[in-house]
């Protein structure tokens, strides 16, 4: 990754604000997103043996401990303006970008109606933790604190480029698997999985993968028609 | 051809118009309503009487017979009645496999019962019994011991409590002298509190649970059967059914606890007989081991499908009967172990007034069963003829029952007729007159057929010996006849549901919502051609949003889970749209601050809907609803009582302040003014009462009695309305100018309201009704800025669709925080009589209605019209008035739509789920309440229309 990073560094226009990259990068960027999610998952669930029904807890943590530093350090790769914030600056951003995330998250859940109490709070906070990685840490990472960016990505929704898309796309995708995955929470089936917050993220990971997905045939299509 | 005026005519939006329109929907909802619920909703009776012993004599069999003395109605057959009940026991359990196409694990597994009944000949019984739906377990106890068939309404005293107060068994048991002795499930009861000499009650609520139940009974089992002092045992066990729900039929924990009632069996049947001899506890005992209703493979029970309607009845005699009967249905197979086993049938129905034949007390009022002769003829008793009557002609065994069966099924059908007929002449809902007539002429005959034979029979007694059987097989055919058509005549009108009527009635409704969006459209077009401005008819994405929420919603009532957190379903819609408003709000830069205030509202609202739930699922008393429960301050602590106290008064205050504000900067008329002055005065006299209420000052020496003050409240809000009303008469045209007009008329109304409500709600009305006015006024300003952003690149309709269903669901979450749930024990009686000590029923039902529908159907559609002046631009068009209330009908009408998208899926989901578990637990109450709000919220529309239209 970090000599992918390079590379990407030794092509870089200095004068650009927003990367171009070839297509190669585009799905090595992708891959790595998605493929760390799954990493994740699978060391949770073959090197510690606990999965997300028996222990959410901690497979939350595991997840995001893996996915957030994967996460970070990709997208500071592509900062904005990388000439006036360096690498370790953008990283810091996101680092930031954590915590603050997660506040926004948890109380998005909480006002959707995402149980409060002492015994929900560490389910919550990890769960939040990885919505933030998901959905504000590579934004944070790769525009700082830019407002006008910020309401382009998520306000406005309107990504240009494939990094944009990538920011993008599964932030939303995540946002909106999460909401779906509520639904089966009141059904009464009495299965493990009901419990906050087990279907709520599996809904969420699902998002975020199929927000990869899309993002990067979106970019695809996008490149083959400029290329027309 | 009024329909087709109303669509042609000019005055869109005039104010004959709407309302015309209000009320013919209104009159197609109360039509659709009408006609479905009488498809859906199957209504019986309860009568209150009794039947006693002395009834009999009324009664044409006991003509010639001075020999009513000693007995009740029926000599009594036995003396001690074992009943032993497995619940959701399944036909299959207790017959053997070889009546079956194919032998399963659970079949042959209570051999006890193979082993007595082919061994003991006709002195043990299997019979198939039939029960009738809903096969839950509370109706069908009530089925078996009152002999009739309970549907969803028993209108009657026991409304919402489950005590049973209709005339039923064990009632008559007390009544005559027995002593009941009850053991296992508790819902016994609470069925029956006050009956049962001993009971040894367990808790039935946990399904989880396999054991407790029943190894409580069979502890307490064993040795009461060595006792003398009862006449009647029951025993419930619930393992089965538990295993059922958890496991399913097809599984171990099942066959275990079948092969553990093998073994109670068996124990029992050997202390029963060991105990049959002659001058023995149990000389003349009856052992009945039944089941209340089946279940399917899955383990569910509820509806009326074979195997849950298939259960199950085993009785044995202590001593053999002496001859057969020839009466007997029975239906003989050999075992696996080659011993022939012979199965009867009996309906559940027969079984309270066989078991009251056998045991001589009264058969219950309103039992519509017959004795069942196979049954009957276990009781030794039966075969006895009293030999003086029929003087010096020796009789057979056979002939004797007969003759006893005869006189017993002449008391029977008096009793059923009886029944038939007061039922008839009390209820609103009685059976049809041609169905009456020709049961009448059915039991005259057989009535007349038997005064006959008795006649005959006291004339020529030598040739009666002869003749008799054939005649007495002639009389017994006469009365069945007759007792089943009563039976089929009971059934057809209490468990089945007329379809096509609900069909009819479901379209209906589809037809109303086809108006509802044709009038919708028809309004925008018009619009659209006198304004200036072109709007497309693109939709929005918050319409599209909006559009998606409301069908969400709907289509969640078609799952019994999403009903139970309905109000959680609404918060959670509610707060996505509100987080969509900050998406945009931030897309708009503007108004973040409201857009977030919106998102903790709701927030703060989803605590007190799941606070409203928790109350739901413990089931407490709601008169307990204090302000400590919402603040969780503990009561104890001298500090908490005073912010409990104070905090409400301070709410009412501020609400009071708001109300002066609102009226300040604008000229008013003096009619509204004295309006809104009066409901501040009723704002101080709610605090007031509050204070006198409070713990913290003692003013009982003042001697204000607590009445009067809401009793003020409620007069001045009666004054403030009719003021208002009659202001609008006078006045005719409006001399302010409409636009400010509009806009005090409803905060005028929405005043005077709003006091009543308040008092109704207690301490948490305060804070309702300030969350209400602030969710409001957020919903306007961020509906102003998505008006402002678009500007007319949209239609009305998606500007204001947004809107309404935010509107509608936060009084959707308002029912809900205000700890209302769709059930009757929901329904907060203590609020109707605030004010008032003694029950009137129209004055505490309007009450009660107000207090359940005011925050979340009153006060949201008197507030309606603020959606549309609050951002209207009223120099934009040349006809701004006419755009006006056009786009005011379209608002009204949207709201009326949401509801009855909702109210259909209902309609659809209680047509669907009509035979399913909670139909009458929880579809049934939800539909109730869903078409009373429908019908409440078209008739306000159509008084708002009336009052807000020029």
């Amino acid at each position: 990754m970090e000599k992918a990073e390079k590379k990407l560094k030794l092509s870089t226009n200095s004068n650009s604000t927003l990367l171009p990259i070839s297509s190669l990068y585009t799905f090595i960027l992708h891959t790595i997103c998605g493929l760390g999610l799954a990493l994740a998952y699978w060391v949770a669930h073959n090197v510690y043996s606990v999965s997300l029904v028996n222990d959410p807890t901690q497979t939350l943590r595991l997840i995001w401990v893996i996915e957030a530093p994967i996460v970070i350090l990709l997208f500071s790769g592509f900062r904005q303006h990388p000439n006036q914030c360096s690498y370790i600056k953008a990283v810091g951003r996101g680092l930031l970008g954590l915590p603050a995330g997660a506040i926004v998250n948890a109380l998005g859940a909480i006002a959707l109606g995402a149980p409060v109490g002492i015994q929900h709070f560490s389910k919550t906070a990890n769960w939040s933790i990885l919505m933030s990685v998901f959905t504000i840490v590579p934004t944070a990472s790769v525009f700082g604190s830019s407002w006008i960016e910020w309401r382009r990505i998520f306000a406005h929704a309107k990504p240009n480029g494939p990094i944009d898309l990538l920011i993008c796309l599964p932030a939303h995708g995540a946002v909106i698997g999460a909401w779906f995955g509520a639904w089966p929470m009141p059904l009464d089936w009495e299965r493990p999985w009901q419990e906050w917050p087990i279907c709520v993220s599996f809904g969420a990971m699902a998002g975020y993968m199929v927000g990869i997905v899309a993002s990067f045939s979106i970019s695809l299509f996008q490149k083959h028609l400029k290329k027309e | 051809m009024a329909v087709f005026e109303l669509w042609r005519s000019e005055n869109w939006g005039s104010k004959n118009w709407a309302f015309s329109i209000f009320l013919s929907i209104l009159l197609l909802h109360c039509i659709a309503i009408v006609l479905f619920t009488s498809g859906f909703l199957l209504t019986r009776t309860e009568l209150s009487q009794f039947s006693r012993c002395s009834d009999v004599f009324e009664s044409p069999c006991f003509r010639n017979q001075e020999s009513g003395l000693g007995k009740c109605w029926t000599k009594p057959a036995v003396d001690r009645v074992v009943i032993i009940v497995l619940d959701a026991l399944r036909f299959d359990f207790v017959a053997p496999s070889t009546f079956f196409e194919e032998k399963k694990p659970w079949m042959d597994k209570l051999q006890v019962l193979h082993k007595l009944t082919s061994q003991l000949g006709s002195s043990a019984k299997i019979f198939k019994a039939i029960a009738d739906p809903p096969t839950t377990s509370l109706q069908r106890m009530k089925g078996l011991t009152t002999g009739g068939l309970p549907t969803f309404i028993d209108v009657g005293n026991s409304f919402g409590a489950p005590a049973i107060v209709e005339d039923n068994l064990i009632h008559q048991l007390v009544q005559n002298g027995k002593r009941v002795v009850m053991m296992g499930d508790d819902t016994w009861l609470q069925c029956f509190p006050h009956h049962f000499n001993k009971s040894y009650p367990f808790p039935s609520f946990n399904v989880k649970d396999l054991d407790t139940v029943d190894n409580g009974c069979t502890e307490h089992l064993f040795p009461t059967l060595y006792e003398k002092e009862w006449d009647v045992l029951i025993a419930h066990y619930l393992g089965v059914d538990h295993a059922g729900h958890i496991f399913g039929v097809d599984s171990t924990p099942m066959i275990d606890k079948l092969e553990q009632y093998n073994n109670i069996l068996e124990k029992v049947v050997d202390v029963l007989v060991s105990q049959s001899g002659s001058g023995g506890l149990h000389e003349n005992t009856l052992l009945l081991v039944m089941g209340d209703h089946g279940q399917t493979l899955n383990g569910d029970h509820g509806g009326g499908s074979p195997e849950e309607v298939e259960t199950s009845i085993f009785a044995m005699s202590m001593q053999p009967p002496p001859a057969s009967t020839e009466l007997d249905t029975s239906y003989c197979k050999l075992d696996l172990a080659g011993r022939e086993v012979c199965v009867d049938f009996i309906e559940q129905l027969d079984f309270a007034a066989t078991l009251s034949a056998l045991l001589g007390v009264p058969f219950p009022y309103g039992s519509i069963g017959r004795i069942n002769p196979v049954l009957y003829a276990l009781g030794p008793g039966t075969w006895n003829r009293e030999t003086h009557i029929e003087g010096n002609c020796q009789q057979t065994d056979k002939e004797a029952w007969m003759h006893n069966y005869v006189d017993a099924l002449c008391i029977n059908s008096w009793q059923v007729k009886k029944y038939i007929d007061v039922y008839s002449a009390s209820s609103v809902i009685g059976f049809s007159k041609e169905d009456l007539l020709q049961v009448t002429e059915m039991y005259t005959q057989a009535e007349k057929s038997n005064f006959n034979r008795v006649n005959d029979s006291v004339q020529y007694k030598v040739e009666s010996c002869h003749s008799s059987v054939t005649d007495l097989k002639r009389q017994i055919d006469l009365y069945d006849k007759f007792l089943a058509s009563v039976a089929e005549l009971a059934r057809t009108k209490w468990t089945e549901f007329n379809l096509e009527i609900m069909a009819i009635g479901f379209g209906f409704m589809l037809i109303s919502i086809a108006i509802h969006f044709l009038v919708i459209k028809r309004l925008e077009n018009l619009q659209q051609a006198s304004s200036v401005s072109n709007g497309s008819c693109r939709m929005s994405l918050n319409a599209i949003f909006a559009y998606l929420f409301v069908a969400i919603r709907a289509c969640s009532v078609l799952s019994n889970s999403y009903i139970l957190e309905e109000g959680k379903v609404a918060a959670f819609l509610l707060a996505t749209t509100a987080i969509l408003c900050l998406r945009s709000s931030i897309l708009n830069k503007k108004l973040l601050t409201e857009a977030i205030a919106f998102i903790l509202l709701i927030s703060i609202l989803r605590f007190t809907i799941e606070l409203g739930l928790s109350k739901q699922a413990t089931n407490s008393s709601l008169l307990t609803v204090h302000l400590s429960w919402i603040l969780r301050i503990d009561k104890g602590s001298s500090v908490g009582t005073y912010i409990t106290e104070i905090v409400p008064i301070l709410a009412m205050t501020i609400l009071a302040y708001l109300l002066h504000k609102s009226m300040a900067h604008r000229y008013c008329p003096s009619i509204t003014r004295y309006v809104i002055k009066g409901t501040i005065f009723s704002y101080m006299l709610i605090g007031v009462q509050w204070i006198l209420e409070s713990d913290l000052i003692s003013f009982s020496h003042i001697g204000i009695k607590a009445n009067i003050i809401p009793r003020m409240i409620y007069a001045i809000g009666v004054a403030q309305l009719l003021s208002l009303v009659l202001g609008r008469l006078v006045r005719g045209k409006n001399l302010t100018g409409w636009k400010d007009g509009i806009l005090l008329n409803t905060v005028a109304m929405l005043s005077a309201w709003s006091s009543t409500v308040i008092v109704l709600s207690g301490k948490q009305g305060a804070f309702v009704a300030l969350a209400s006015i602030a969710g409001g006024w957020l919903i306007l300003r961020l509906q102003g800025m998505e008006q402002n952003s678009n500007n007319g690149k949209y239609g009305t309709i998606s500007l204001y669709s947004a809107s309404v269903t935010q509107w509608s669901l936060l009084a959707a979450c308002l029912f809900f925080g205000t700890g209302h749930w769709c059930a009757f024990d929901g329904l907060r009686y203590a609020a109707a009589f605030i004010g008032f000590d003694e029950f009137n029923l129209i004055r505490q039902a309007i009450l009660l209605t107000i207090e359940t529908f005011g925050f979340s159907l009153l006060l949201p559609i008197f507030g309606l019209p603020l959606l549309v002046i609050y951002n209207y631009d009223f120099n934009q068009n040349k006809h701004p008035k006419r755009l006006l209330f056009m786009q005011l009908s379209q608002v009204f009408l949207m709201y009326g739509l949401v509801t009855t998208i909702t109210v259909t899926f209902t309609i659809i989901c209680v047509t669907i789920q009509r035979r399913h578990l909670m139909v009458w637990g929880l579809f049934a109450p939800k539909f109730v309440f869903d078409v009373a709000g429908l019908i409440l919220t078209d008739f306000l529309i159509c008084a708002a229309s009336l009052f807000i239209f020029e």
